[in-house]
């Protein structure tokens, strides 16, 4: 041992989570995942229950979609079909897709600021268990009877109270991943220098922070209203819940996934983004004029700004297209599953945003109709999950230190892509051609709409086994990883986090994190750095 | 071995060999961690705050477009206006009281600063106590009419403020009694307090839509 050797740091992880030994290893076993307060377990924990939940929204959604087929119902009663069509819904948004890109959130942005850990690491843990108990109430209440349709008092008091719950716990989640991104950058990592990916979580994740609340005060008032008058409301107050989800809301649930293709499509090309600071401002242009907490449907479905903004949605995702096809036709089209899931995840969102566009407008009167759930799985189906299943792919090595199988990946492609797009493309034309409403189980039997039905309902059995594939190969990789990890930088990426060991240590960084003089501080280093090692893996 | 080697493979202390290692790495600046994330709680709560407010003018606007009164005879004339007046005054005299602390502890003067922090905490029960009175004042029946429905999801909400303020100043007192905090590590009370006065100023909102606007001074 040298006089210049560096004493081991003491990692933030040692310092703050009363359960980590001095060593930074956390205690064994479940006492483990139970106590951890190290923001990659967490994010673990975040991913894997949230596509836990995916596979429930999953099956829901092939139940409802076997409803469709034919005229009349097989299966459900009128009730029940309601009961599962929102339910499904709340799975799909509130039990996978926000909790999906908080887990990522939560697991990523601390490595891509170059922090060694998350700001409130135990708010950060709190979140997830109380996401996760929000979740298992949920289904207990629709078990129970509960949901918008329900009969139970008690169940429905409880449904209100899970869905309060997860709203509180994503806001607690939100402070912690913002407050990382926002004072716990690595020195020289400006706000304008901060990965595309981060970005897109201050952007998305600020706005969601902002709008949860307006969510989170209609339910404290439907709580008290229907607990102490046993009266819920109806679809009307259904649909003080489901503006979520509505347009032009849907949209900030896909700034992540824009902000995913900004970071990977650069990477997996070897081109460049033309310019940082456009890929930023298309995120927020799409966060902006998704904020749509101000507009709770019922009352601004003849809004002139309602109006405007859904059409005024349309831009930033053409223009995430332009940016996105610049990349690529600067750099080199190389077929690989994650750039494939994410510049899928891109052509849906502008499939969303069009369908959202012509929603919008007064005379056509699609509210409520088949093109209303057509719009909402191109985006939150589409683009959403298919950007959710390109960040698996990408950052499996950093998360997991497995790289996914490259099969496995492109089938998922397939089937998520043609799947979202066979399940959403029929409701386009039924919308137009009928007034069928799904949720209340009322089917439209005259033949196109029946052919449509049946066509929809084969996409959303597609949709399914892309799901089944994606856990799949997942579970798969999981268990018989060895304890080696992954090559630190396998795909040669720009960002802090390939900067580190695949999975990274407790800390992070082994080593201080030098000053960052770019927006792509790995960006030309990466290959060198990892050589060729590291791209046989992935090509293994 | 390398310096590199060494913080890469080495997870324990290094055992002492009589040469000096150096001092641990720095970590990266922290900025303003405690206080970022309470603004950023504050803006959450000022959008509860605005919902909860939207949907109470929401329900006045409908029932008084039907021609119903708003509030009914009954709590109109129920309602302890003298009452709710000092609550929400001792609330806002608690924001003073709180800011008293932080400049407390500013000047060195932890003597005070626990004065200070008890007082807000008195204060802060006090309101709490005359808010509930209040309730049982009014006999306002939940889920009766849209007006005792969306009062007491303003005022319950802000209960629920009232108390996370008090929890956390309750762990702001016992860790300075505890010794933490100084004039320069301050962060922390700073936080409490400025979420302390968000929640004052979240009640002289309610006060003023609610209790003033429909009955008056």
């Amino acid at each position: 041992m040298t006089a210049t050797e560096t004493a081991p740091r003491a990692t933030s992880v040692d310092a703050g989570a009363g359960h980590e030994t001095d060593a930074g290893r956390p205690p064994a076993g479940l006492a483990g995942w139970f106590t951890t307060e190290d923001h990659k377990r967490i994010g673990r924990l975040y991913l894997g229950t949230a596509l836990a939940f995916l596979v429930v929204g999953g099956v829901l959604g092939a139940v409802l979609g076997v409803e469709r087929i034919n005229s009349g119902l097989q299966v459900l009663t009128d009730t029940t079909f309601g009961q599962v069509y929102t339910l499904h819904g709340e799975v799909a948004v509130l039990l996978f897709l926000v909790p999906f890109f908080l887990g990522l959130a939560t697991y990523l942005v601390p490595l891509q600021v170059g922090s060694p850990d998350i700001a409130f690491p135990r708010g950060s843990a709190t979140a997830y268990w109380a996401y996760l108990l929000g979740g298992v109430l949920l289904l207990a209440a629709y078990a129970a009877n509960g949901g918008p349709g329900g009969g139970s008092q008690v169940g429905t008091d409880l449904y209100l109270l899970s869905l309060a719950l997860l709203t509180v716990a994503f806001c607690v989640a939100l402070v912690s991943i913002l407050t990382t991104a926002l004072t716990l950058r690595a020195p020289g990592m400006t706000l304008a220098r901060t990965p595309l990916f981060t970005w897109s979580v201050l952007v998305g994740g600020g706005l969601t922070l902002l709008a949860s609340p307006v969510l989170l005060a209609q339910l404290v008032e439907m709580f008290i209203h229907h607990h102490f008058s046993g009266d819920f409301g109806g679809q009307a107050s259904y649909a003080r819940i489901s503006w979520f989800w509505a347009v032009p809301q849907v949209y900030l649930l896909a700034v992540p996934a824009a902000g995913i293709a900004a970071e990977i499509v650069p990477v997996l090309t070897g081109g460049r983004l033309r310019n940082h600071r456009s890929g930023m401002a298309v995120i927020v242009a799409l966060g902006i004029l998704g904020f749509g907490a101000w507009s709770p449907p019922a009352a601004a479905a003849a809004d002139f700004l309602y109006v405007v903004v859904g059409l005024a949605a349309l831009l930033p995702a053409l223009a995430l297209v332009g940016l996105l096809g610049d990349t690529v036709r600067g750099g080199s089209f190389v077929r690989k599953a994650p750039l494939l899931l994410a510049l899928g995840a891109v052509v849906h969102l502008l499939l969303g945003a069009l369908a959202g566009a012509v929603q919008v407008v007064p005379g056509l009167q699609l509210r409520g109709t088949a093109w209303e759930a057509a719009q909402m799985h191109y985006t939150l189906y589409g683009a959403a999950t298919l950007a959710a299943f390109a960040a698996l792919w990408y950052w499996a090595p950093k998360i997991w230190g497995v790289v996914l199988g490259e099969a496995a990946g492109t089938a998922a492609f397939a089937l998520t892509f043609w799947g979202a797009i066979l399940l959403a493309a029929p409701d386009l034309v039924t919308g137009l051609v009928s007034d069928q409403r799904l949720q209340g189980g009322q089917f439209d039997d005259t033949g196109l709409v029946t052919a449509m039905n049946a066509a929809s309902a084969l996409g959303g059995a597609l949709a399914v086994l892309g799901v089944l594939v994606v856990v799949g190969e997942l579970l798969r990789r999981t268990r018989g990883r060895s304890a080696a990890g992954a090559a630190a930088n396998p795909w040669g990426g720009h960002t802090l986090e390939w900067a580190t060991t695949s999975p990274p240590p407790p800390g992070n960084f082994a080593e201080p994190v030098p000053p960052v003089t770019s927006a792509t501080p790995l960006a030309g280093e990466a290959t060198e750095a990892t050589g060729a090692t590291d791209r046989e893996e992935v090509k293994r | 071995m390398t310096a590199t080697a060494t913080a890469t493979t080495t997870p324990t202390p290094a055992p002492d060999t009589g040469t000096a290692a150096l001092p641990p790495a720095p970590e990266p600046r922290r900025r303003n961690v405690m206080l970022v994330g309470t603004v950023l709680t504050i803006a959450a709560g000022t959008m509860l705050t605005g919902g909860l407010l939207a949907a109470y003018f929401s329900a006045r606007e409908i029932t008084q477009a039907a021609g119903e009164a708003w509030p009914a005879e009954e709590i109109l004339i129920a309602m302890p206006n003298a009452t709710l007046f000092v609550a929400y005054l001792t609330l806002l005299m608690s924001s003073v009281t709180a800011q008293w602390a932080v400049s407390a502890l500013s000047s060195r003067d932890r003597r005070t600063m626990y004065v200070a922090v008890g007082l807000t905490l008195m204060l802060g029960l006090a309101f709490v106590n005359a808010l509930t009175f209040s309730w049982g004042q009014l006999g306002m029946v939940a889920g009766a009419d849209p007006f005792s429905t969306t009062v007491y999801a303003l005022t319950v909400s802000h209960l629920l403020v009232v108390v996370a303020a008090h929890v956390a100043l309750l762990v702001v007192g016992f860790r300075a009694l505890g010794g933490q905090f100084s004039a320069r590590n301050r962060e922390m009370v700073v936080s409490v307090a400025a979420f302390w006065h968000f929640a004052v100023a979240m009640g002289l909102v309610i006060w003023y839509s609610v209790w003033f606007l429909e009955g008056g001074p």
